[in-house]
């Protein structure tokens, strides 16, 4: 029947005001954070949304800084959806729903100042670090943008670089074997995914069962000082005010606990 | 830097002839039809199974056999020197035609004409050993997804320092170009070699010698995958039970 008459097998639920999984409509599932798994790395986070698994890698590389901004590092995020994680996602270059995840992430980092891009500069003009903040997802069961986004920030607080000083007569860069540094890590942001429903109902943290019968979803990112970083709605039905604020109340608390969760952490 | 002290040991404190530490487990995608992860040292892989099921690219078709579609890829961050492309590139490629041929000799294709079978591996830490992780991995997934198969295929690599064969070699020990590296892998009840490989130099006196120590490594990886395989289909069989 599930797979048969998904929508008619989902009304049956919400007329008891419960979901398939037990959970309320505004409830999150149950979230595990995970540090220092991959050793080649300079810093990796697993997090698991319920099913959900994101893998996040950090590796850095050298750059020549770019000629309007000369003490400036980059930070470049890359959402990687293979096959593995669905059986949805095809084989080859990044599809749609993954450079759409690569592009939030990197809004975020915008928005937030998440790092200081000058703290990446070894020596003006010439040298700075390029860190690559790479997400594979392991398995895709809805919401793969929560997940990225706290696995983005779990590697990035426990990385740790190699420190670099320049030999003056060769000028070349010697890299220390001992002494490592951590980022400067700004912000917090936390994001939250509703996916709407007719008749004005909005489920907090969707599978990816709900993602499909949904007809539009709202992301709402809340930073450090509960203030909000970015939003996103794209298209889908209309929401009207007192859902928003309702959104945005449930997103300030999801954000406090995952906070919670990253501090005991790392 | 000696791959093997004088004491006997290797690098890593182990002896020639042992294997790294193997930690496996099926079943661990929620999504895919077959999953399993492995750990063979600092190597990681993951492998998801999507199928049997019915054959997307209408010029695969195969009407009398399945027709296996092997992907391999290595995630950015699974090696040193972080890996621009993924998959892909001519190397994937390359290995995933190769595990393509060793799986259609172990599945009994014959079972699922004109239907396609995914066989998908990412390699999330690569220290050594990746070909061999792959195969391990792709194998323990499909039994995780019930297909059948006319056996394991258990793989290992082998090398010989100083007319000593050392087995399971990792990425430190590979790194040595002077000493030759051969992967292997074998049907383990039969000891029948599936792939046999090896790219740089060998007297042909030594040949009889590494291929009997990558056959032992077979075997030793072999007995924890299959003590693996019988625990997790008695647990699915205590919970089938109890519902």
């Amino acid at each position: 029947f599930r797979t048969l008459r998904p929508k008619e097998f989902y009304d049956r639920f919400i007329a008891e005001n419960i979901r398939p999984d037990r959970r309320t409509f505004k409830q999150f599932r149950k979230t595990t954070v995970n540090v220092g798994s991959i050793t080649t790395a300079n810093g990796s986070a697993l997090v698991k949304i319920g099913n959900t698994t994101m893998l996040c890698g950090i590796k850095t590389e050298f750059a020549v800084p770019k000629l309007d901004s000369p003490d400036h590092g980059y930070i470049v995020p890359n959402v990687d959806l293979p096959p593995l994680c669905s059986y949805r996602f095809r084989p080859g270059p990044p599809g749609e729903q993954a450079q759409v995840c690569s592009q939030y992430l990197a809004d975020i980092i915008k928005s937030c100042n998440l790092i200081n891009l000058k703290d990446l500069c070894i020596v003006k003009e010439k040298l700075a670090w390029v860190i690559y903040i790479d997400l594979l997802c392991l398995d895709c069961d809805g919401n793969v943008l929560d997940a990225s986004v706290i696995a983005m920030l779990a590697a990035l607080r426990s990385a740790k670089f190699p420190k670099v000083e320049i030999d003056e007569e060769v000028d070349k860069p010697i890299v220390s074997k001992d002494e490592s540094f951590s980022l400067n890590v700004n912000d917090c942001p936390i994001s939250s995914t509703f996916v709407l429903f007719d008749k004005n109902l909005i489920l907090a943290d969707p599978t990816s069962e709900e993602e499909n019968l949904s007809s539009g979803y709202l992301t709402i990112t809340v930073n450090n000082d509960d203030g909000l970083s970015n939003v996103l709605k794209p298209g889908g039905r209309g929401v009207n005010d007192a859902e928003l604020n309702e959104c945005i109340t449930l997103a300030i608390k999801r954000a406090r606990d995952m906070r919670d969760l990253l501090s005991k952490l790392c | 830097m000696e791959i093997i002290s004088p004491e006997g040991l290797r690098i890593d404190g182990r002896r020639p002839e042992e294997i790294r530490r193997f930690n496996c487990r099926l079943g661990v995608l929620s999504r895919a039809d077959g999953s399993a992860y492995l750990e063979q040292g600092n190597t990681k892989a993951l492998a998801s199974i999507n199928g049997p099921h019915q054959a997307g690219d209408k010029a695969k078709i195969k009407h009398d056999r399945v027709h296996i579609n092997f992907q391999y890829s290595m995630a950015t961050f699974s090696t040193n020197e972080r890996r621009n492309r993924p998959k892909g590139d001519k190397r994937s490629i390359d290995i995933s035609q190769l595990m393509r041929e060793i799986f259609q000799s172990a599945i009994l294709t014959d079972l699922y004409p004109k239907s396609q079978i995914d066989i998908h591996v990412q390699i999330l830490q690569a220290d050594g050993g990746n070909y061999s992780a792959c195969i391990n991995a792709a194998t323990l997934a499909l039994m995780d997804a019930g297909v059948p198969m006319k056996d394991f295929i258990c793989s290992c690599t082998a090398s010989l320092v100083d007319s000593k064969t050392i087995i399971d070699v990792n990425n430190s020990e590979e790194l040595h170009f002077s000493n030759p590296l051969l992967t292997l892998a074998i049907l383990p009840t039969s000891e029948e070699i599936i792939l046999c490989q090896m790219k740089s130099r060998l007297h042909a006196d030594h040949l009889e010698d590494i291929l009997k120590a990558g056959i032992k490594g077979c075997k030793d990886i072999y007995e924890i995958m299959h003590r693996e395989v019988l625990n997790h289909v008695r647990e699915a069989a205590a919970v089938m039970n109890a519902t």
